[in-house]
């Protein structure tokens, strides 16, 4: 399955000229413009209110636009309806946060399973286990969440977000629970899962170490997207 | 005030519907205790009711087994009393003209009762006196009588006329006062009456004077105040009551395991803000005081809620009662309901103790949460430490005692070793909780996996992590499902039993009695020329006779019954405890032996070989017991003789039943049809035995109507408590149910695992109320039945009827989910997240 360096890059989501104002008035983004490329990660970079999160969720259809439009695979997604966008968010996107967020109920395995048990995917104890294994924590299979360190826990949600092979990988703070050891091994799989997969990753991010693994960089503030730079010689583009 | 308002009422408020369901569950627990106390006082009535507004305060009343004889009365005028003495008759009488039924004739000495009457239209000769009546106002409704009209009333023998001279307003039965001379000819009772009243003159001696009238008269006599026979007539109800009322007590039990429910899940919920407020300077008991007063809040507000509740109810349930009471009791007017102060105090009091314990434990635990673990992230996913296997052992002690304790005897008659055992076996219940729940679970998880995938293993999975919840919820829920299958089981026996009862009891063709109404202790007298008229015709091959009247006996009331003990052999009809039926009835014939009911023996601790006392007549008699028989018919008791035995004693006493038996091929419909021409002007009631024993069935499902009612409450205080737990879970999983929504999870599947869980809680509860359901049953059929009332009930538990029930509270168990599961369906994924 890992995708080899190209320099075609397709676009998986479109953000154009989005803006996201809430009840109280509170524009949280303004007047937004992005590509996000298959395997490319692109970071998100800015201080906490600049409107990175609120960027993501619009990236990954748990938010929508107040104005403009975001496409995922050509579809805008206010134009969705629940059973498209959870179809959306089962066959396209995956998710990982800064909190982890697996069920504390469930076991790794379970909790990496889960994804394609509502998908009704057949073989899925099977897949899960494989990626388990991708992410070396094929031992930990059984283990409850508390009984994992935090480096584990988010190397089992990166194993999630990827179980169905996402084209889109969405990671909110992924290493901002994390000490540097262990942020540094879950940037590695997010590295590899646009690199082997071919997913477009965007995370959004204070770390250094993340902007600097990162082959987009978008500069944010206040709710605009400030400047994009490229790691290599494709830029995005901004406005 | 202020901090009371923010820490304890805004929770509450913030929360409106989790609110309102434990203030529901509190006031339908505080409900049904109300009305079955309120219903159960005016069922009883009070014994003064209907007479006292015609003939004034009475301050005795003497009675004797078979009548008090005449001619005392005039011994007793005799006495240095100043005191007035009235006999009084009391027996039913037919209304005539359209076969409009029966009712109670008082006969009374009407020129000394009409001062007290009120009622008078001015004087009256003697002769008009006989010819008038006064009706209650019950009777004129029902008769649609007025002042001044002629009706008809027919005796045992004859038809007379009266004038409706008065109605006395606001009375709860039907009855008819007669002037004693015209009752005595309509019924052709001389020389006996039903009882003498005695009424003192103001400054006579009450104590002096009982001494002095009991001397008078002779030993078999009985001399009782007004009080004492309300206090007789609460005893014989006693056990009645205290059952219904232990019953009542289940609903506000269940409530009590939600009311626990609910404080704890704040505290779970609140753990934050208690970190807050101890590191602020808060005392621990300071943050108990403030779940206890949340849970006072709701106790105070569900009981007011519950005692308006209980009285709309009790105005529901008091006929059932009424007609129990009088069925198989004591015959009794119901009396207005009464809403007391005291009541209404009590109510609340008892609705917010039990809030206020059920509160106790969870409130403790908040207390000794420390402030730096309380405000840590990951202590929302606190949840009480479970000790399965250490509960596991309590369990099974409780257990064992719940079952040394049903081989302890009653105290002070009442069952209270009985219902320890129910107690002890509903906590053993609870105590085997999170085992049961874990390890069946277990057991369906690859099932539930396989049947409906995330949701089924994520449904199974939440349960068991939130594993102390789950345990009080399946606990309650448990106990409400037990309640129904053992009060279901122990019905369906009984009524088994009696079925097969009747129809070895009710083994003639036709029965006959005299007109009245069929209550306990009242037995409407036949005329004595019947037998004679049915044993002559054609196709009738055997007639029993039957002499019942009630009789006290050691301070309350019982039967006595006289049969041709010959036919009652041959016929097989009564079925013992022990011995051969045939050698202990052919042992009655014309002898001083007895043989005595179930009932009877139990409540008086009589066993074959004993001798009873009893006075018949004036005289005292002594009868040896020659067995115990098997009886369902009432709870009073019956001492059964030889017709001849009776007869040496009370020769005038009257014929009350008849028992025919058609001759082998002969027509038992044309018999019946020629039985009830011949005594067509008989005040008589002729029936087939089927008919008898649909009539028996139907008042024996009757009187079980109330205890359906309460079982109907406190299952629904269950379902109640149910949609509130699953609510609470729904609210706490938030981020988890956001969380399966980021993962491709669709509202469908977020409803279904919702609804599994419901599902899964019904499964587990229904496994578990169907055990413990089993264990109380049998506690009730052996120890509390048997204790209470002294009826031998064979186990027989209704298998259709419990799966249905079974199937429907599951059913409704799931419908309780519903709600929250919609609730689920609405949480937006992103909120739910960014929340934490």
């Amino acid at each position: 399955m890992p995708a080899t360096k190209r320099s075609d890059y397709v676009s998986a989501i479109s953000v154009r000229n989005v803006t996201r104002s809430y009840d109280g008035g509170v524009e949280a983004l303004r007047g937004v413009s992005i590509e996000i490329q298959e395997g490319r990660v692109t970071a998100l970079l800015g201080r906490s209110g600049c409107g990175k999160t609120t960027l993501l969720n619009l990236c990954g259809a748990m938010d929508f636009p107040s104005s403009g439009e975001v496409l995922i695979e050509g579809h805008s997604t206010t134009a969705l309806d629940d059973a498209r966008l959870t179809s959306l968010r089962r066959g396209t996107i995956g998710f990982v946060f800064q909190a982890f967020q697996l069920l504390p109920s469930l076991t790794a395995l379970e909790n990496v399973e889960l994804p394609l048990l509502l998908a009704g995917t057949k073989g899925s104890e099977a897949r899960a286990r494989e990626i388990l294994r991708w992410v070396g924590l094929e031992e930990k299979a059984s283990a409850l969440p508390f009984q994992l360190s935090g480096g584990q826990m988010q190397r089992v949600a990166v194993a999630r977000a990827l179980v169905h092979q996402p084209k889109l990988l969405i990671a909110d703070e992924p290493t901002g629970n994390l000490d540097t050891q262990s942020g540094d091994q879950v940037l590695a799989l997010l590295r590899r899962a646009a690199d082997e997969f071919g997913a477009a990753v965007v995370i959004a991010t204070h770390s250094a170490e993340a902007a600097a693994m990162a082959d987009i960089r978008v500069r944010m503030r206040d709710g605009r997207i400030q400047g994009i730079e490229s790691g290599g010689s494709e830029p995005g583009f901004a406005q | 005030m202020k901090l009371f308002r923010r820490i304890v009422l805004r929770p509450l408020k913030a929360d409106p519907i989790r609110t309102l369901i434990s203030i529901l569950s509190v006031a339908l627990g505080v409900a049904v205790v109300i009305a079955i106390d309120l219903a159960g006082d005016a069922a009883v009535g009070s014994f003064q009711s209907s007479l006292a507004t015609l003939t004034g305060k009475v301050d005795l009343t003497i009675t004797a087994n078979g009548g008090v004889d005449e001619a005392y009365l005039g011994r007793l005028a005799g006495l240095p009393l100043r005191a007035k003495f009235s006999a009084v008759i009391e027996q039913p009488v037919r209304v005539v003209g359209g076969g409009r039924g029966s009712a109670m004739v008082f006969g009374l000495d009407m020129i000394a009762a009409a001062p007290a009457q009120g009622n008078g239209e001015g004087e009256f000769t003697p002769a008009e006196m006989e010819r008038s009546v006064v009706v209650s106002s019950d009777a004129a409704v029902k008769f649609d009588w007025k002042t001044g009209q002629q009706i008809s009333l027919r005796g045992r023998n004859r038809t007379e006329s009266f004038t409706v001279r008065s109605i006395v307003p606001g009375q709860t039965s039907g009855w008819l006062g007669l002037d004693l001379a015209a009752a005595q000819q309509l019924l052709d009772s001389f020389g006996r009456v039903d009882r003498v009243d005695v009424r003192f003159e103001a400054g006579e001696d009450a104590a002096a004077g009982r001494r002095a009238v009991e001397a008078a008269l002779p030993p078999g006599y009985t001399v009782r105040t007004p009080g004492d026979q309300q206090e007789e007539k609460q005893k014989m109800l006693a056990a009645f009551r205290w059952n219904l009322r232990i019953l009542s007590y289940i609903a506000l039990l269940v409530g009590a395991f939600f009311i626990y429910n609910t404080i704890a899940v704040g505290v779970v919920r609140r753990r934050t803000e208690i970190g807050i407020l101890r590191a602020i300077g808060s005392s621990a008991r300071s943050i108990e005081g403030v779940f206890l007063a949340e849970a006072a809040v709701l106790g105070v507000v569900g009981s007011l809620l519950g005692i308006a509740l209980g009285r709309v109810l009790a105005g529901g349930i008091e006929g059932m009662l009424s007609d129990t009471v009088n069925a198989l009791f004591v015959t009794s007017a119901p009396s207005p309901i009464l809403l007391s102060k005291a009541g209404v105090i009590g109510a609340v009091v008892v609705g917010t103790v039990v809030a206020l314990l059920s509160a106790l434990i969870p409130a403790r635990e908040a207390a000794r949460v420390a402030p730096a673990e309380a405000m840590r992230q990951a202590s929302r996913e606190h949840e009480a430490k479970v000790h399965s296997k250490r509960d596991l052992v309590i369990s099974g002690a409780l257990a064992a005692l719940a079952f040394a304790a049903c081989f302890a005897g009653p105290v002070d008659g009442r069952p209270m070793f009985g219902y320890a055992a129910a107690l002890l076996a509903v906590a053993a219940m609870a105590m085997a909780c999170p085992a049961m729940i874990v390890g069946i679970l277990r057991a369906l998880r690859p099932a539930l996996k396989k049947l409906s995938g995330a949701a089924g293993l994520v449904a199974e999975r939440s349960l068991t992590t939130a594993l102390s919840r789950t345990s009080v919820v399946v606990a309650a829920l448990a106990t409400a499902i037990a309640m129904m299958v053992s009060v279901a089981t122990m019905v369906g026996s009984f009524r088994e039993t009696v079925q097969v009862w009747l129809v070895s009891q009710l083994g003639a063709d036709v029965y006959m009695r005299g007109e009245g109404p069929a209550t306990a202790g009242i037995f409407p007298a036949m005329d004595p020329r019947i037998p004679d008229l049915v044993r002559g015709l054609p196709g009738v091959a055997d007639v029993d006779v039957f002499h019942a009247f009630p009789f006290r006996y050691e301070g309350t009331q019982a039967t006595l019954g006289a049969g041709v003990m010959d036919i009652v052999r041959r016929k097989h009809t009564l079925r013992f405890l022990s011995g051969n039926a045939d050698q202990i009835l052919k042992s009655l014939e014309g002898t001083q032996r007895a043989i005595v009911s179930e009932p009877f023996a139990n409540k008086h601790h009589v066993k074959p070989g004993d001798v009873l006392t009893l006075a018949l007549g004036e005289r005292p008699v002594k009868l040896t017991v020659a067995g115990i028989y098997f009886d369902y018919s009432n709870d009073r008791g019956l001492v059964i003789v030889d017709r001849s035995t009776l007869l040496r004693y009370l020769p005038e006493q009257p014929l009350t039943n008849m028992a025919i038996y058609v001759q082998p091929g002969a027509d038992a419909v044309k018999v019946r049809h020629a039985i009830e021409e011949a005594v067509a002007d008989y005040p008589v009631l002729v029936a087939p035995n089927g008919v008898l024993r649909d009539a028996a069935i139907r008042i024996f499902d009757r009187t079980f109507s109330v205890t359906w009612a309460l079982e109907g409450i406190a299952i629904i205080v269950a379902m109640l408590g149910a949609a509130n737990a699953l609510l609470a879970l729904v609210l706490d999983r938030r981020r988890e149910i956001g969380l399966i929504r980021y993962l491709g999870g669709s509202q469908g599947q977020v409803r279904t695992m919702i609804l599994t869980e419901a599902g899964l809680l019904g499964l587990l509860a229904s496994a578990l109320g169907l055990v413990l359901g089993m264990a109380l049953s049998m506690v009730l059929i052996f120890v509390i039945n048997k204790q209470s009332f002294g009826w031998t009930i064979q186990f027989h538990p209704p298998l259709g009827l419990l799966a249905a029930a079974l199937a429907l509270v599951w059913a409704m168990t799931i419908l309780a989910g519903v709600y929250p599961a919609r609730f689920a369906t609405t949480i937006e994924p992103s909120d739910a997240v960014r929340s934490e």
